[in-house]
């Protein structure tokens, strides 16, 4: 079993598919963007600090380390990550209910906001039937408005304030 | 006896009704969230600390520190019964936990568990109070050069005892550092990794961060895999009181336990979670018999129950007297604070004594409490267990929604959270640890600020570092902790090559 995999060559893609290869690229990336951000900062001298100065430091060392990690990856063997429906499907789904919740909360108030996340939320497994949701939808409601509004007294709105 | 008056400060402010109401709050929470797996303290004190906002800052200190220790006992109770970690911390716990709940034990190995964990509180508990004090005088002579070293050789230590890739723990950190930067510059007034917008110049909320990165990431990553089929041992527990061999057998366990996760606790980067699995190693390391382990030996449960415990409550030493965070609950701990307007360091136990005092006492209580919520109520904890995490998520992400936009009161951080959300849950599916990246987010701004500091004060000269002796001192430790990761990782890369060839 062992001789079959070392026999056969990983594909390129499930070479890229390392967890360090990605890792590796990813702090490239964001070493790379951030030094592209900072291109027009003031850099100044190890006595009189510019705004660049730190900025650009911590950049240089994360590109470094990103090279240092995606080398590691390439050389060492390892399982390919795979990406499952089931991942794509809970990223967007609680990414787009917090979202719709943050815009709405000031415009809609609690009420809609909470409605508006349980539903969007709701989609995130299949394991949660329509009718559970709502009565979820209604318990959080009922939840969070005795806790923060009533219990806390914080000042978010609860209706829409036309 | 200065000692015992602080004590009594102390009491009289943890035994205000009020405050008493915060400890158990902070307990319930705690064991709560100890016991339910998918959310942990991180997260869940992240989610609360807006709501601190309207404490007294003692009364919310003193709650999120009962999450914080409360989640060490109630972890145990699912790695027993389920054989599912609650928490990171007690992941051995699991291993000869769960064969002991297998044998009908389930009473004496959650009994053992909580009464370790009480032992390791009470003395980690006196720790604090007999060690801080005279830290905070060395803390008070301390000036930027030696704080700037202080924080070189956390963020190491921090480094070096992580579990996992230590590059990419370094790449962790360097990556909150760089986060911590974008707002406005203090010293310049220039603004940083703002591209424009403007909810960005004041930089960005530490419980915005965590909040995305551990309580929304958490939730995707858990909603990405199938759901675990839990196991719960079915019987009833009826027996909770250990036999007298488990006594016998376990109390050097838990002596030691709590040693090693005091120890461990204080040092930057431990806390439990490290404290735990030391723990474990080292008692299947002095056991005679060391075949047990795994097969239900008490002293499996025994030592690193006590050590997780003393690990996180020792862990507020270094915070309590520098004011400087050894991990990521600290890191919270001191945003808090900042809330308050307290500046955390040397001079809040004599400035502050009722904050300090109070804590401390109210550790003790809240351990006392702890005791009773999670062994005669066992019985209700089990039953939260048989709900399905599908019920949990809604509400979890909810707190979360609520929690950032009450501590900003803006709509735009709960954005940014999102995005922090899919930021944690990348990291996480990349096998890239987030909580070194907190470290780094908060002490990013202080190292920064002392070490330019340092620099006025030498007039340039970075020699300032190795003539002054404390800073030196700490640094040289930072160097012999780097040599120390160098060397086992040259003898594993050998070993490596030499299994390939």
């Amino acid at each position: 079993m062992s001789d079959a995999q070392r026999t056969t060559k990983p594909s390129r893609w499930d070479i890229l598919a390392r967890t360090d290869v990605l890792s590796g690229l990813l702090f490239i990336a964001i070493a790379a963007f951030g030094l592209w951000a900072s291109r027009n900062y003031p850099v100044g001298t190890a006595l009189r600090m510019g705004t660049g100065y730190m900025p650009r430091l911590l950049c240089w060392l994360l590109l470094g380390l990103g090279v240092i990690v995606l080398g590691q990856g390439l050389r060492q063997q390892a399982a390919p990550l795979r990406s499952s429906p089931q991942a794509w499907r809970a990223v967007l789904s609680v990414t787009a209910a917090l979202v719709a919740f943050g815009l709405s909360i000031e415009l809609l108030g609690l009420v809609l906001a909470i409605l508006l996340l349980t539903g969007l939320g709701a989609l995130a497994t299949r394991a949660l039937r329509p009718v559970e949701t709502a009565i979820a939808a209604l318990g959080l409601i009922a939840l969070s408005w005795s806790i923060f509004i009533f219990g806390l007294g914080l000042t978010i709105p609860v209706w829409p304030e036309w | 006896m200065e000692f015992f008056d602080n004590l009594a400060i102390g009491f009289g402010v943890a035994l205000n009704p009020a405050n008493l109401g915060f400890a158990f709050v902070g307990a319930m929470v705690g064991t709560l969230i100890g016991v339910l797996p998918g959310i942990g303290p991180i997260a869940t004190i992240a989610m609360l600390l807006p709501l601190t906002f309207h404490l007294e800052p003692v009364s919310g200190l003193i709650m999120l520190a009962g999450i914080f220790y409360g989640a060490q006992y109630g972890g145990s109770t699912t790695a027993i019964l389920v054989n599912l970690p609650g928490e990171t911390s007690s992941v051995v716990t699991c291993i000869d936990g769960h064969q002991m709940a297998r044998q009908g034990r389930a009473g004496a190995a959650l009994a053992v568990a909580a009464i370790g964990s009480f032992f390791a509180g009470c003395i980690s508990t006196a720790l604090i109070a007999g060690f801080a004090p005279p830290l905070a005088k060395v803390g008070q002579s301390f000036g930027a050069p030696e704080y700037f070293s202080l924080m070189l050789l956390g963020l190491i230590a921090a480094v070096v005892l992580a579990h996992g890739s230590i590059i990419k723990a370094v790449a962790m950190i360097v990556l909150g550092l760089l986060v911590g930067l974008v707002g406005t510059d203090g010293n310049t007034g220039g603004t940083r990794f703002t591209f424009g917008i403007r909810e960005l110049t004041d930089g960005i909320d530490v419980a915005t961060l965590a909040i995305g990165v551990f309580g929304v990431g958490e939730i995707i990553s858990n909603l990405s895999r199938p759901e675990e089929e839990r196991s719960l041992i079915a019987q009833k527990i009826t027996r909770l009181w250990p036999t007298g061999d488990d006594f016998r057998r376990s109390w050097r366990a838990v002596l030691r336990g709590t040693a090693l996760g005091s120890i461990l606790g204080v040092l930057p980067g431990g806390g439990a979670t490290l404290s735990s699995f030391a723990a474990y190693a080292l008692e299947k390391k002095v056991s005679r018999d060391p075949s047990r382990f795994g097969r239900g030996a008490v002293e499996g449960i025994a030592a690193p129950e006590s050590a997780n415990n003393a690990g996180a409550q020792t862990s507020f030493i270094p915070m309590l007297t520098l004011g400087i965070p050894g991990n990521a609950v600290m890191a919270l701990m001191i945003g808090a604070l900042t809330i308050h307007g307290i500046q955390p360091g040397p001079q809040i136990m004599s400035e502050r004594p009722q904050l300090f005092w109070g804590m401390v006492a109210s550790m003790w209580i809240g351990n006392l409490m702890l005791v009773i919520i999670n062994l005669p109520l066992i019985g209700i904890w089990v039953q939260l267990l048989k709900v399905p995490y599908r019920f949990l998520y809604l509400a979890i992400l909810l707190f979360c929604g609520i929690g950032v936009y009450t501590v900003s009161n803006s709509a735009s951080a709960v954005l940014l959270a999102a995005f922090f959300g899919v930021v944690g849950f990348v990291l996480m599916r990349l096998e890239c640890e987030p909580a070194p990246m907190i470290l780094g987010f908060v002490l990013g701004p202080l190292m920064e600020e002392n070490l330019r500091r340092a620099m006025k004060i030498a007039s340039g000269d970075p020699m300032i570092f190795v003539q002054r002796p404390i800073s030196l001192g700490l640094l040289i430790a930072a160097a012999l902790l780097l040599l120390v990761v160098a060397l086992p990782a040259i003898r594993g890369k050998r070993e490596e090559v030499f299994q390939e060839g």
